[in-house]
């Protein structure tokens, strides 16, 4: 399949690539995996306690070149958001910005996902309510 | 891909007039080639949609009903018939193909039964971003801590071939992943294989209730079936010190 020339810049020069402490209560880390092909993301953000800023973004992406395009992508665009911002980009948006064929949609979902699960995470650390999770099923 | 199944329909012979079972390839009375109907791969073979199938019987029937239904039959006959024999024989071999294969076999029913995986998953999704939180993932978290982990120590695996340098205990941890993930591959398999009659009892008896607790079974484990089977092949490859990749990712998809 050919891939867009984004997703092809981002998978050759990923952005962002590795770790942050997943110990500290700044960092919120989201590990999500997308069953239909066995891919697996982290993706960490490291927020400013007194702005809620995102100023740091980290992944690890083991699957296809959309996947690891979409999170590279992803932290990309939460830095310098605050975390209620980040919470609303779409994986649609992600879809429009690689050129995503049908077939890899379920990577820019993943990508999502993970966002949402890293700032979920933070927030329990932080002791920020959210509300229950959504079942898949 | 998916279509709707008309179970007590006739098809009426173009050629002759008379009527033939919808799923009738050829007409009875004349034998022309009857025009392509909707029908499901199941329908297409006159199966019920169940999941235990012999393949040796289905291949003996596929080649029959392709050697009734191949192009190079209707060379000489109207641009019409052509066509149908054309898409009549790409349906037959789609059909065979997925048929043949029971972990696609069991992916069609589910598609053919409104189980779509990713739809479910986009949704999901959807409506985690308007209640405005995370999504429960559908493989459990421990699962994925292990699948990330075991990757972790793939790559490692892989720029440790790059470097010509080895390291022992890795190795063995990766033969030890090797063997576990195999088993529980075989494992999965025959799990699969009880819901698979389990399925085939359901639809026979049109138990509707335990027709779904079954089709969730069969979609859970499918969704730990990729990961595991990624895993092994993962872990087969760098092994055998096959699978070089510069920047840390695996290539796949």
């Amino acid at each position: 399949m050919a891939y867009s020339e984004k997703v092809i810049d981002h998978y050759n020069n990923p952005r962002n690539v590795g770790q942050l402490d997943k110990a500290s209560t700044e960092v919120g880390t989201g590990l999500v995996g997308a069953p239909e092909c066995g891919d697996v993301m982290r993706l960490q953000i490291k927020v400013n306690p007194d702005t809620q800023v995102i100023e740091e973004a980290k992944f690890k992406t083991f699957g296809c070149g959309s996947a690891i395009a979409s999170s590279s992508l992803a932290t990309e665009w939460v830095k310098g958001k605050t975390v209620e911002e980040a919470l609303q980009i779409k994986n649609t948006d992600i879809v429009k910005e690689l050129s995503l064929p049908p077939v890899k949609i379920h990577c820019s979902v993943l990508a999502e996902d993970a966002i949402r699960a890293a700032i979920g995470d933070w927030k329990k650390k932080n002791g920020v309510a959210e509300p229950a999770a959504v079942a898949a099923h | 891909m998916t279509h709707t199944l008309v179970q007590s329909a006739n098809i009426k012979c173009w050629s002759c007039g008379s009527q033939n079972e919808l799923h009738a390839q050829l007409c009875t009375s004349c034998g022309k080639l009857l025009p392509p109907v909707a029908a499901d791969y199941f329908a297409l073979f006159g199966l019920p949609r169940r999941l235990t199938l012999d393949v040796p019987t289905l291949e003996k029937q596929f080649y029959r009903l392709s050697r009734r239904l191949h192009p190079d039959l209707y060379a000489q006959a109207s641009e019409q018939e052509r066509q149908w024999s054309l898409e009549k024989s790409s349906l037959l071999n789609d059909a065979w193909r997925t048929l043949r294969d029971p972990i696609a076999r069991t992916e069609y029913l589910l598609e053919l039964e409104g189980i779509a995986l990713e739809e479910q998953s986009r949704n999901a999704t959807d409506a985690a971003r308007a209640a405005g939180t995370d999504k429960q993932q559908i493989v459990p978290p421990d699962m994925l801590e292990e699948v990330f982990e075991l990757n972790m120590q793939l790559e490692e695996a892989r720029m440790a071939a790059q470097s010509n340098s080895s390291d022992p205990e890795l190795t063995e941890n990766l033969r030890a992943a090797e063997k576990n993930y195999s088993a529980q591959m075989v494992a999965l398999h025959t799990q699969l294989e009880q819901l698979w009659a389990a399925w085939d009892r359901a639809q026979a008896s049109g138990d509707a209730t335990e027709q779904s607790v079954v089709k969730q079974g069969m979609v859970a484990l499918l969704n730990r079936r990729s990961y595991i089977r990624n895993l092994v092949r993962d872990v087969r490859q760098a092994l055998d010190g096959a699978a070089c990749n510069s920047n840390g990712t695996t290539g796949k998809g």
